[in-house]
């Protein structure tokens, strides 16, 4: 890279984006005018302009590169491709001939399914309610007979209590005494 | 589109956009094997994702932003790499001079390897967003409306992009003489 870069005198900062879009020719047709207008009064603008000109080209040669490298390049990369397609490929016949069955599979299992818990559906719920009959320890079976019939006595008791209460004669109020 | 035909349509794609594919990966990269490796995963890339382009804007534009964001992606990766490998390049590069000294070569040819040196580095520290924007327009040509949509952005953020990549640029080289 060649130098050769000048320091420029002093530079209107205030233009130094619009120097740089004029540079690459990015400016539309009033501004670019203004721009000329300006570099052509202004040193310090024309030597960041002129340092641009100079520098910028310079920073983006290309590398020449023989044609032996491209050519290289574009098989390597077509074979990339070939074997990346073949893989892919590959991947798909794996799974389209499943993908064919997966649907039709799907639904029967479900169907199999459904019919499979209709048929054996009763029996089960029968079972486990024997099972949590039989959970029950027998003590506490016994108990709850035990509760009934104390309860029956109980309304024993005070259906005898009523009978006593009607057959007890009536007395008169007693007399409460001046004193 | 058949399995050929699809074949037909990359070998095309790989025949136009490969030298800009490697020259982008270049500009990030500045290594030739990296570029080259970057640019032909660009190409498996948009093989593979060929289906996500909608076509509102234009092959290329969605190429180059492929492209583009594997480089952003090595470059973050080896990041640290990069510097101790321009760290070594320097060492070596005093040691050219040293002996260029020596040699009597041309003093400016010195001043010129320094030079590019320092704005090799200067790319490199510079951010990501800038530098995009630098390398394609300036190394690549592209005008600020294509640079804006390679990077997702407006033309006025791609314009003060660039403008403070050329300033930085500029300042590094100043102080280079």
């Amino acid at each position: 890279m060649k130098l050769s870069i000048e320091r420029p005198a002093t530079m209107c900062k205030a233009l130094e984006e619009d120097l740089v879009l004029y540079y690459y020719g990015e400016l539309d047709g009033s501004d670019t005018a203004r721009i000329e207008h300006h570099v052509s009064d202004c040193a310090g603008c024309r030597h960041f302009l002129g340092d641009l000109q100079r520098l910028l080209p310079q920073m983006a040669i290309p590398q020449d590169l023989p044609q032996s490298f491209w050519d290289d390049y574009y098989r390597e990369t077509v074979a990339k491709l070939a074997s990346h397609r073949e893989q892919r490929d590959g991947w798909r016949n794996l799974v389209a001939p499943m993908r064919m069955w997966l649907i039709p599979a799907f639904g029967t299992a479900a169907v199999a399914a459904v019919a499979f818990s209709m048929i054996l559906g009763t029996p089960d719920l029968d079972f486990l309610r024997g099972q949590t009959q039989e959970r029950i320890p027998h003590e506490i079976v016994i108990d709850s007979d035990q509760l009934e019939f104390f309860k029956t006595m109980d309304m024993l008791e005070s259906l005898s209590a009523l009978e006593r209460l009607e057959a007890r004669p009536i007395t008169s109020q007693p007399q409460v005494s001046a004193t | 589109m058949c399995q050929r035909g699809e074949g037909q349509f990359f070998d095309i794609l790989v025949q136009r956009y490969m030298e800009k594919a490697f020259r982008i990966a270049l500009d990030f990269t500045r290594d030739s094997e990296e570029a080259k490796d970057l640019s032909q995963d660009a190409f498996l890339r948009a093989f593979s994702r060929l289906k996500q382009f909608d076509g509102r804007s234009s092959f290329y534009t969605w190429f180059y932003r492929l492209v583009v964001n594997l480089c952003l992606d090595h470059t973050r990766r080896k990041g640290k790499i990069v510097w101790e490998r321009l760290e070594s390049e320097q060492d070596n590069g005093r040691e050219r001079e040293e002996l260029t000294d020596h040699m009597s070569r041309p003093d400016q040819e010195a001043i010129a390897g320094e030079t590019k040196r320092r704005v090799d580095k200067t790319l490199e520290a510079m951010p990501n967003k800038q530098r995009t924007a630098f390398l394609l327009r300036n190394h690549q040509g592209l005008p600020i409306s294509e640079v804006a949509k390679v990077m997702k952005t407006t033309e006025g953020t791609v314009r003060v992009y660039l403008h403070r990549a050329v300033a930085a640029l500029r300042q590094c080289l100043v102080e280079c003489i």
